[in-house]
């Protein structure tokens, strides 16, 4: 109703201010009367009610995705945001790894993450990332579900990140830490099966090495020195036990059963090795 | 079985029988009445189920989606967890509400429909009562169906529980009118306002076709008022969601909650039912006038499964109305039938009336003198 139609258009010429000038004229709609509208609207409902009954009679496509059956083709979207990660760009060569971490997994019975904690791969260049430690997605987050941890890099003299602690248990998934990340380290995944136990598991580290960004590193020739630039960090352990930080009346994972008063986050403060 | 005999379609209801048996053996007669009993009880949760389950399907089809699969086969047994559930709830009561009003209000609104079912002939020889005003009697209990809902809003003492029962008062004493209009046709029509006189009426065509414009108006007529007294969408303004949380069942939990839930479902059966038994002929087989053969092959069908089926068709076109058509904000659904629908159910009214003078509708009717 509302479009305008070539028909309705009509070319003449308008004397405007004294001169004579082509113009485009489009034609006055008469409003559509109410018995019009009355048998537009039935056309609609019934319009309505074919398309319904196609349905009815062949879905076009059965939305309906019966999860814990079609796990193995389950299809996440690309704009799915489940869980946060580290980007880390040396992965691909790595895919070997992905299936250790399966086979673990399997064996021990435990979520494919957790089994991360168990294996050390020896070749520390699969953990490479982009993180700087610059803490703009921690500044971003609403929730204060990031807390980045950084520390001083002796070899480049600088500073890098040590732990990047998130808190799976308060995040809203809002992606505005990757949106701030001026070094595309981090992203959001399709993993959303992250139910455990025990509510401290929601909180750990992304990062696995305490290094410098992966550009840095890796103009370093020398291996040794690349060597003395990085230290592994597991998801939970550390320096700093971060399982169930800040939960109330909940010491963390690995920590003395103590009373503890209530620790901020700003209490804790970079680890220097 | 002898069905090609030529069949007496003389209703034998069990209220009949119970009087009948009163003057014989007392016994016989509290046997009628506790059967009718257990029979009502168990029609009235058997109903609920089946419908909640069937709407849920149905309406997962209209939607692409599959619906309940995982209890029982092809979710079969998912009603009757969701019922048990509801059941083990906590029957919780808002602490300023008014505590016997709040008790009683669901089960006012289940009584309509289950006195509803006891008038429905659901065949020659399956009807509780047989009333000689059936039709005043059903307008009347229908219109009685909204005090559960008032009363369920004013006692839960929550603005939106109120607002929701004051919608619902509104719009259900609203389409009552149209409501009554479309069935006046058929009173005319049949010249009874008996439920099974009405059927028998139908002896050589159904009401909807036979009663020319007028009969099929009265139908479209009559199902959408009954879709607005049911708060059905596209008429579920006592329960918005968005704007009243759940409207006058807001502060129900548990069983009470599970009554009101059941009564709607009840209301849908009792609906398209009396849709049936007035319009597409109830238990009446598909008759066209004396066309004796094709008569004689419609009567191979039973009743009851010419009542089921044409119940389950006014039940399915209902659900598909709800789940394709978009919501009427408040003063719509008022202007729908004070502007719309009243003058049009006048006018048809009028319509049939002048039909009946003539006797216009093929294969006119002998009235009983
Ligand atoms: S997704 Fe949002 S809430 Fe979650 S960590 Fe990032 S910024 Fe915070
Ligand atoms: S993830 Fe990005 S924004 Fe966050 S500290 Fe690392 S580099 Fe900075």
């Amino acid at each position: 109703m509302g479009m305008i139609q070539a028909t309705q258009i009509v070319n003449e010429e308008r004397p405007i201010a004294g001169k004579t000038v082509s113009v485009s004229v489009v034609q006055r709609l008469r409003p559509p009367t109410r018995f019009q509208v009355a048998l537009l609207g039935m056309q609609g409902l019934l319009q309505g009610m074919w398309l319904t009954l196609t349905y009815f009679w062949s879905p076009v496509e059965v939305v309906t995705r019966e999860y814990p059956e079609n796990r193995d083709s389950l299809k996440i979207t690309e704009r799915f945001r489940g869980n946060l990660r580290f980007k880390f760009p040396n992965e691909v060569a790595h895919q070997t790894h992905s299936a250790l971490l399966e086979q673990i997994a399997q064996e021990t019975q435990t979520h494919p993450e957790v089994a991360e904690n168990w294996i050390r791969d020896e070749d520390d260049t699969r953990w490479y990332h982009n993180c700087t430690g610059c803490s703009k997605c921690e500044e971003a987050c609403p929730n204060a579900s990031i807390r980045i941890l950084t520390r001083h890099g002796e070899i480049l003299d600088d500073r890098e990140i040590d732990r990047f602690v998130w808190r799976l248990d308060s995040c809203m998934f809002c992606n505005a830490c990757v949106l701030a990340c001026p070094w595309d380290a981090i992203e959001m995944t399709g993993g959303f099966e992250n139910a455990v136990f025990d509510r401290r598991l929601l909180v750990y580290s992304l990062n696995r090495l305490a290094a410098p960004r992966i550009n840095l590193i890796q103009d370093e020739q020398d291996p040794a020195v690349r060597a003395r630039m990085i230290d592994w960090r597991s998801r939970y352990g550390g320096p700093i036990p971060l399982g169930g930080t800040g939960l109330p009346n909940l010491p963390a994972i690995g920590a003395p059963k103590v009373q503890e008063c209530p620790v901020s986050h700003a209490g804790s403060t970079a680890v220097a090795p | 079985m002898a069905a090609t005999v030529a069949r007496t379609w003389e209703p034998n209801t069990i209220a009949q029988r119970a009087a009948a048996a009163a003057t014989e053996n007392l016994w016989v007669t509290a046997a009628y009445l506790i059967g009718s009993m257990i029979g009502v009880v168990a029609v009235l949760s058997l109903l609920g189920m089946v419908l909640i389950y069937v709407e849920r399907k149905v309406a997962a089809r209209f939607q692409c989606r599959l619906g309940p699969t995982r209890v029982g086969p092809f979710g079969l047994l998912q009603t009757l967890a969701d019922t048990l559930k509801l059941v083990f709830k906590e029957d919780f009561v808002p602490e300023m509400a008014d505590k016997f009003l709040h008790m009683l209000a669901p089960f006012l609104a289940l009584l309509v429909p289950v006195v509803l079912l006891a008038l429905l002939p659901y065949s020659p020889s399956m009807q509780v009562a047989d009333l000689n005003i059936g039709i005043l009697f059903v307008t009347a209990i229908g219109g009685f169906g909204v005090m559960g809902i008032l009363i369920a809003g004013w006692a839960s003492n929550n603005k939106w529980s109120m607002i929701g029962a004051m919608r619902a008062g509104a719009q259900i004493i609203s389409y009552e009118l149209s409501a009554t209009l479309a069935l006046l046709v058929v009173v005319l029509f049949s010249g009874t306002m008996s439920l099974s006189g009405i059927v028998q009426s139908q002896q050589d065509g159904w009401w909807i076709w036979r009663g020319h414009a007028a009969g099929f108006c009265a139908f479209m007529l009559y199902l959408i008022a009954s879709t607005a007294e049911l708060n059905r969408t596209p008429f579920d303004i006592p329960e918005g969601e968005s704007e009243l949380t759940a409207g006058f069942h807001t502060e129900y939990s548990g069983l009470r909650f599970a009554f009101f839930f059941l009564a709607e479902f009840i209301n849908m059966f009792t609906v398209s039912a009396l849709t049936a038994t007035l319009f597409l002929g109830g238990w009446m087989p598909f008759h066209i006038g004396d066309w004796a053969a094709l008569n004689s092959q419609m009567d191979l069908i039973p009743p009851i499964i010419w009542f089921g089926a044409k119940t389950s068709a006014v039940i399915f076109i209902i659900m598909w109305f709800r789940w394709t058509f978009p919501r009427l904000r408040v003063d719509q659904l008022m202007h729908l039938e004070w502007k719309i629908l009243l003058p049009i159910g006048f006018a048809n009214l009028l319509l049939a009336s002048i039909i009946v003078l003539i006797n216009a509708y093929p294969f006119p009717l002998e009235l009983p003198q």
